[in-house]
């Protein structure tokens, strides 16, 4: 056979040997006379963006599937009768187009005409206007004047609230579809489409019905016009009032670009700007909605000291003298900072821990249990070796997704893998217990026994060895594991995603470790291999990289002696032995997996200072509490999952008497530094991989963080080193809790994480996402459901060893029998509660109340 | 007089039965067929000089041989039975009368290109035709026509019947593709076409139910025997439907190239009341109206073209002179204000607001330049559409404009009709 | 001829006589502001009013096209979503959109009226108060209130009138009241 055709690409080719190859052709065309070589293929719109010609369009966006339908972009191709749509027409070779010429220009504007004929001039009311594409081009290249005489289409009088954050008018709608393909290709939620057809077309939600759909607000990003709008922005100002600052988002370790507009000092809105950043105009529902609790009334806006047994409002001098003489006068002391915190922050709290304070009990987040774990994360994701861009792993021939519920923890980086994910040719492999969104784009979704990924892992590891498979206690077939060892085999590159799962449950470990094993036995057999790491905390990477760690210092350099990890931290003040903690911006006692114990262990420390912007539960037990500033107020820079370094902008100065962290800590320290600026040099010096990265040029695509080269000085880590030559005997799983007493009683296995709407407990402080989910909830797979009797919606309890909850239940088709989710994220129910240390992943039961 | 051959069996009784089929050589064709080639199948079509019945007019063994022949790719074929052209009503006949005739033509069609399921996608308003279709499907089934190796061939076929939801543009070949997949019926982009990147992105033929029909009677009879029916570019019979302001409006299988006069005063008896004819559609409504003086043009896709109209459907229109043309306009823009999808903005809103321009006229409240804002609007539309609904709309409004200026220009001006 | 002139005072008297009619004819003296106040014609630009529909719902949207266009930048508008719209009250504005503050810094602002011209709706038009003068700062900046209050002279008023008024002064600062039944032409 020959060379056959593959989609609608003339540029790709399949061989005999079914090897796909990719054909380079040049095609020289003329466009308005000049002449210009482009890739053969090439649609017309790129070729005369190319070559400095401008084509207005309404329905082309690049990222989306090409729809040709608003025929704004129609040129002209001499010897074709026609005029054709340069957004879906290729090139050909010796092609001469006009671009500007008169059919051309009256064709755009009799498209004007037809829109603007139906379209409401409703402007002086509507959120878009000032910086609506319809007006603008209409500017640009539309009639002045109308010919139509007869009454426009009106749907309603009144806008329809679709959700509690997007609105829609229908009457001012120009049929562009970017709504619906936003929705459908890269959010994957199928939420929008067209009801009716001709003139009475809308696009809309499934029978013009309230949506349940993720609530990202993408659709009222992509509208040209003002047909989606945000809620929450309504009415409130106009774009060019706004002062708009580029920042990074806080709600996941993606690392978003997000644009916020201020007005006189207060949030007005968030968006996202086109093909800006990773995430290239998408955000989620926080990151687009979450804005509003930097501005919450619940924020500390003054320092508090204990006096008589209650925080009450002191000056900063008393607050920061007090922390000062505590801190240096107790013995034995502790630090732990939130990974929310910036490259700065980070790294002058290890300074000021390390070099003011002589201590290396030093750690950030709360959230999992020991620091073997996370340093086998660092070792199986390489984080030492510098960052991986996204869009490189995303290259490869088949993307291995375990231990995340992804769509749910990093919704963005789930939506470039979903529009990857829809090239045919790519293998996706999801292995996550519940039914997550990407499961409809996977070509395998294994759902497997929460805690058994390592059981997982060994297999897939033992059949590309040609060994026995075994997956007893992980619920996962053999010949699935077998499948997805064969494609991997076929593969030539492997991008390997590890999500935080692996942090949370008490085998994480071995998994790690597994996927650092597979890694490598890819690698031996000549394999491409890049592995991710999906975090959730937005710098949780560069709190590594900072060293805010026990046993590393900023750039991975090994500590001479290893200091304690949270866990270390808390059993030491649960013996009294602590004298001073100082906690910035966690939350220990409704994070850490075990709440009892947090909670006793922080009241046995002699001395806590609590730097937040809320007051936690942890503040709440603090001596000193110091407000800290958001991440709207401060400067700094941010490194994403993928080492990929942002700079954050200041929009505000900080809330009342609030105070930027980086001041905080330089004040505790006594540091001289003027601003982030001055400590990035600093950082510069000590983590190699920042060596190079200037702190003002950094844009909004931001700069990979090169490799620490830690290992050429042969201080790496010897702890992870020697870690990973244990090595788990792969033809001998350990079985899954066989002798587990409450297997009957508890049949469930709980597993927590972020909801998709809310992110630790600081997104618990926007409104409007608390809007979107108001209450917690318990997610359980329909077959439990059907066996249990329960529905949609139903109250139960869930009533585990330590713990029990009163919840409402929500069914998954397709998730695994016998798990329960309950989000981390809410203040009412305590998932914690739930989780005694040292018995790993808790069981519940769950009964009709 | 010619006699039919589509629509030779729809006067006997039952004749939608495969016993009454099979009593007429039902399924000869199809026997000879699976003993030759597909290659020889496809050459047969394009020696007899098949071309599409459905409007366009492409002869089908060049489009059946677009398709790849590999044959690790599966293909499919789909059979247009969305008869949604007002006046057209052809397809109905043999669907309802004959259906045998259509799954035998659909079964050699699918062997030609090597397809192993068919869909026939039928209009949604033709629920006793699709009754009858799934009736005669489960007769071939079970006298092993359809199914596993057929006729003891190793040749297995499925067809399907799948019903529309009341949509004319899903007429058009892709917005078909699209709806049959289960999504909303809109045209897609071409290239890629549909023999490349079709039904579930596989390689498809679509083609309309009378060419499938005829390709029984050309593998019995031969290539020779169809190209000699009627002229040479465009042989083979064909059905014309008459309707309007006839004595006998119906169906009349004619050779191509019948001219109009005698389809409408020879066989249709003529206008009513002996009226004089003033205009007729020679195609369905997208077709330019022709006048009294266009009578003696031959009805074939070459002759009607150099016309300025089209033979579409082959759906003769006749309208006396008490019609009153701009009534028949805006009727017309109002159907395709009505079925137009709203994909693309000029068929979107140019038949909304042509629409609205000719009910001003008609309703008596025309200006001046209203009927050049016709013009323009037509020019706006025309080329610029994304499938062919929007250029079928103007080119009836054009037609309209073109032979009866004077009837808008009398409307506009005098606020009342000339008839 | 030139004697005669001089002999009868013809000179003089032709003077007197054009003193003495005006002695007769009507005074032109405005007795401005105690008593009489002069209204300005339709085209005057004085102080600015916001309107309401014949309904009396707020014209302005709020769209803020006049802040945009000022030269001055005078004029503060911030909108918001007019929620008093449950079935029983009446919606306050044409729209769902409304002012939530509308201040004209009177200071600044030069009258040059072109927030008349931008206005969509027709809701700010300039009025035919021109007694600005106030004793604090804080009275110079016009809030929607003020604005909203119907004037003394109404819009469909034609001007070019002298009439009776009162002259008010208290803490606010002075105002002329015009009383608009007694109306004379200036001459």
């Amino acid at each position: 056979m020959g060379n056959e055709f593959v989609g609608d690409k003339p540029r790709r080719y399949i061989t005999q040997n079914s090897e796909l190859i990719t054909i380079f052709i040049m095609a020289t065309v003329k466009i308005n006379g000049k002449e210009i070589t482009v890739e053969d293929g090439t649609l017309i719109l790129d070729a005369a963006r190319q070559a400095g010609f401008e084509i207005p369009t309404f329905c082309y966006q690049a990222r989306l599937s090409r729809l040709g339908s608003c025929r704004m972009c129609l040129v002209e191709i001499a010897g074709q009768k026609k005029l054709q749509p340069s957004c879906v027409t290729p090139v050909l070779h010796g092609m001469e187009i006009f671009t500007q010429n008169e059919t051309v220009k009256t064709a755009r504007a009799s498209m004007l005409e037809f829109l603007l004929a139906n379209h409401p001039l409703d402007c002086p009311t509507c959120d878009k206007g000032g910086e609506c594409e319809l007006q603008d081009l209409t500017f640009k290249y539309g009639p002045r004047q109308s010919p139509f005489a007869e009454r426009k289409r009106r749907f309603h009088e009144k806008d329809e609230i679709l959700s509690p954050v997007i609105v829609k008018n229908h009457n001012r709608c120009i049929h562009c579809e970017r709504c619906v393909r936003i929705c459908d290709e890269a959010v994957g939620a199928k939420a929008l489409g067209g009801i009716g057809r001709g003139a009475m077309l809308k696009e809309t939600s499934f029978l013009n019905k309230e949506l349940d759909c993720d609530h990202c607000g993408n659709c009222i990003e992509v509208c040209p016009v003002g047909s989606f709008m945000s809620l929450p922005y309504r009415y409130k100002s106009r774009p060019w009032d706004l002062v708009e600052t580029d920042t990074v988002c806080p709600f996941c370790a993606t690392g978003c670009q997000l644009t916020i507009g201020t007005r006189n000092g207060s949030v007005l809105r968030v968006r996202s700007k086109i093909e800006t950043g990773i995430n290239k105009e998408t955000l989620c529902a926080r990151g687009r909605f979450g804005y509003d609790f930097i501005q919450s009334e619940k924020r500390l806006t003054k320092p508090m000291a204990k006096k008589n047994g209650r925080l009450t409002e002191c000056s900063w001098e008393e607050a920061i003298s007090q922390a000062k003489n505590k801190l240096s006068s107790a013995k034995k002391i502790a630090g732990i900072a939130s990974a929310r915190l910036t490259n700065e922050e980070l790294y002058l709290f290890q300074k000021l821990m390390r070099n003011v304070f002589r201590t290396n009990n030093i750690d950030s987040g709360s959230r999992w249990t020991d620091k073997r774990t996370t340093d086998a994360l660092i070792n199986a994701c390489n984080l030492s070796e510098g960052g991986t861009s996204i869009f490189e792993a995303l290259k490869a021939d088949l993307i291995f997704i375990i231990g995340s519920s992804i769509s749910d923890e990093n919704p963005i980086t789930d939506y470039l893998i979903r529009t990857t994910a829809a090239d045919k040719r790519k293998n996706l492999i999801l292995a996550y217990p519940r039914r997550i969104k990407l499961d409809s784009s996977a070509t395998i979704s294994l759902k497997h026994t929460p805690g058994s990924e390592d059981i997982v892992i060994s297999g897939i590891l033992n059949a590309l060895q040609n060994q026995a498979v075994k997956t007893d206690g992980s619920q996962v077939s053999e010949s699935d594991i077998a499948t997805i060892a064969q494609r991997m085999k076929t593969a030539s590159t492997i991008s390997i995603f590890l999500g935080t799962d692996s942090l949370r449950f008490a085998n994480g470990k071995e998994m790690l470790l597994g996927i650092a094993n597979l890694a490598k036995a890819l690698k031996a057999s000549g394999k491409n291999i890049k592995v991710m790491p999906l975090l959730d905390r937005c710098n949780q990477r560069g709190a590594w990289d900072m060293g805010v760690h026990p046993s590393f210092l900023p750039g991975y350099k090994k500590t001479n002696s290893d200091g304690m990890d949270c866990t270390g931290i808390l059993e030491a003040s649960s013996k009294g032995e602590m004298d001073a903690i100082y906690i910035i911006g966690e939350d220990i006692v409704s994070m850490y997996p075990d709440a009892k114990f947090a909670k006793e262990a922080l009241s046995k420390a002699g001395f806590i200072i609590v730097q937040d912007m809320f007051l936690t539960e942890t503040a709440k037990m603090a001596d000193i509490v110091l407000p800290g500033a958001s991440y709207a107020e401060k400067e700094g820079t941010w490194t994403n999952q993928e080492g990929r370094l942002q700079r954050l902008r200041r929009a505000l100065q900080p809330i009342k008497a609030a105070r930027e962290d980086l001041s905080i800590l330089s004040s505790i320290g006594g540091f001289e530094y003027k601003s982030a600026r001055d400590v990035f040099e600093e950082i510069r010096k000590e983590a190699p991989g920042y060596q190079d990265i200037s702190f003002d040029s950094l844009n909004n695509t931001g700069v990979l963080v090169k490799g620490h080269g830690a290992e050429k000085q042969g201080s790496r880590g010897q702890g992870v080193k020697g870690s990973s030559e244990t090595k788990i005997n792969p033809s001998n799983p350990r079985t899954l809790e066989p002798s587990n007493p409450y297997l009957d009683d508890y049949p469930f296995l709980l597993i927590t994480g972020n909801h998709l709407f809310h992110s630790g407990r600081l997104s618990q402080k926007a409104d409007v996402l608390k809007r979107l989910l108001p209450e917690s909830f318990v997610e359980i797979s329909d077959k439990d459901a059907a066996a249990l009797g329960i529905k949609e919606g139903d109250r139960v309890i869930v009533k585990g060893k330590h713990h029990e909850a009163v919840l409402r239940v929500r069914v998954k088709q397709g998730s695994l029998k016998g798990t329960a989710f309950i989000p981390e994220n809410f203040e009412d129910v305590p998932v914690n509660c739930f989780f005694k240390k040292g018995e790993g992943i808790p069981r519940v039961k769950i009964s009709k109340q | 007089m010619f006699e039919p051959i589509l629509l030779k069996n729809i006067n006997t009784a039952d004749s939608h039965r495969i016993d009454v089929y099979l009593k007429n050589e039902g399924y000869k064709a199809l026997s000879s067929a699976l003993k030759m080639q597909p290659d020889t199948i496809i050459q047969t079509l394009k020696d007899s000089g098949l071309r599409g019945r459905g409007g366009a007019g492409f002869s089908t063994g060049l489009k059946w041989s677009f398709i790849t022949k590999d044959p690790t790719i599966a293909k499919y074929l789909c059979c247009n039975a969305d008869e949604g052209e007002p006046g057209t009503f052809k397809d109905r006949a043999i669907i309802e009368k004959d259906p045998h005739e259509l799954i035998e033509g659909m079964i050699i069609a699918c062997y030609a290109i090597g397809a192993a399921a068919a869909y026939i996608y039928i209009r949604g308003e033709f629920a006793f035709g699709a009754n009858r279709l799934e009736e005669a499907l489960s007769e071939a089934y079970q006298k092993g026509f359809l199914g596993k190796n057929i006729l003891g061939s190793d040749f297995n076929c499925d067809i399907y019947v799948h019903r529309g939801a009341g949509a004319y543009i899903c007429g058009e070949e892709t917005a078909l593709l699209e709806s049959i997949e289960g999504r909303r019926g809109q045209p897609r982009i071409k290239p890629p076409f549909p023999a490349q990147v079709g039904l579930f992105g596989k390689p498809t033929v679509i083609n309309n139910v009378e060419t499938l029909a005829c390709v029984p009677h050309i593998i019995n009879k031969g290539a020779k025997w169809f190209a000699s029916i009627g002229p040479e570019k465009s042989p083979g019979p064909k059905i014309f439907g008459v309707s309007g302001h006839v004595k006998k409006p119906g169906l009349y299988e004619l050779p191509m190239g019948t001219t109009a006069r005698e389809v409408i005063y020879t066989h249709a008896g003529g206008i009513r009341d002996n009226r004089k004819l003033k205009a007729f559609i020679p195609g369905g409504v997208s077709a330019p109206m022709l006048i009294e003086k266009d009578l003696d043009t031959p009805m074939d896709f070459d002759s009607l073209a150099a016309k300025g109209t089209m033979l579409g459907s082959a759906a003769v229109m006749v309208m006396d002179d008490t019609t009153c043309i701009v009534k028949v306009a805006m009727r017309t823009m109002e159907f395709f204000r009505h079925e137009s999808c709203g994909k693309c903005t000029p068929c979107r809103e140019g038949t909304d607001w042509t629409y609205k321009a000719l009910r001003r006229i008609e309703s008596r409240q025309g200006k001046n330049g209203d009927i050049e804002l016709l013009d323009r609007l037509c020019g706006n539309i025309f080329g610029r559409t994304f499938c062919p609904l929007g250029d079928g709309a103007v080119m009836a409004l054009r037609g309209a404009l073109k032979n009866f200026r004077d009837e808008f220009e009398f409307h506009v001006k005098n606020k009342r009709c000339m008839v | 001829m030139n004697l005669l002139k001089k002999i009868f005072f013809i000179d003089f008297i032709k003077g007197l006589s054009l003193t003495f009619k005006y002695n007769v004819s009507r005074t032109i003296t405005m007795r401005y502001p105690d008593e009489e106040k002069w209204l300005p014609y339709q085209r005057f630009r004085g102080l600015h009013t916001l309107n309401r529909d014949s309904q009396g719902r707020e014209l302005c949207v709020a769209c803020e096209l006049c802040a945009k266009v000022c030269p001055t930048q005078c004029i503060t508008v911030i909108p918001m979503e007019d929620v008093g719209t449950d079935l029983k009250s009446v919606p306050r504005g044409i729209s769902d959109r409304i002012a939530k503050v509308y201040e004209i810094n009177l200071v600044r602002c030069l009258f040059c009226g072109f927030c008349e011209d931008a206005c969509p709706t027709t809701a700010i038009r300039m009025g035919r108060d021109y007694e600005l003068a106030c004793f604090t700062l804080d009275c110079a900046i016009a809030d929607k209130k003020k604005l909203l209050t119907p004037r003394d002279i109404p819009a469909e008023f034609e001007g070019g009138f002298v009439v009776k008024a009162k002259f008010i002064r208290n803490d606010e600062g002075i105002k002329v009241k015009p009383d608009l039944s007694k109306k004379k032409r200036w001459w």
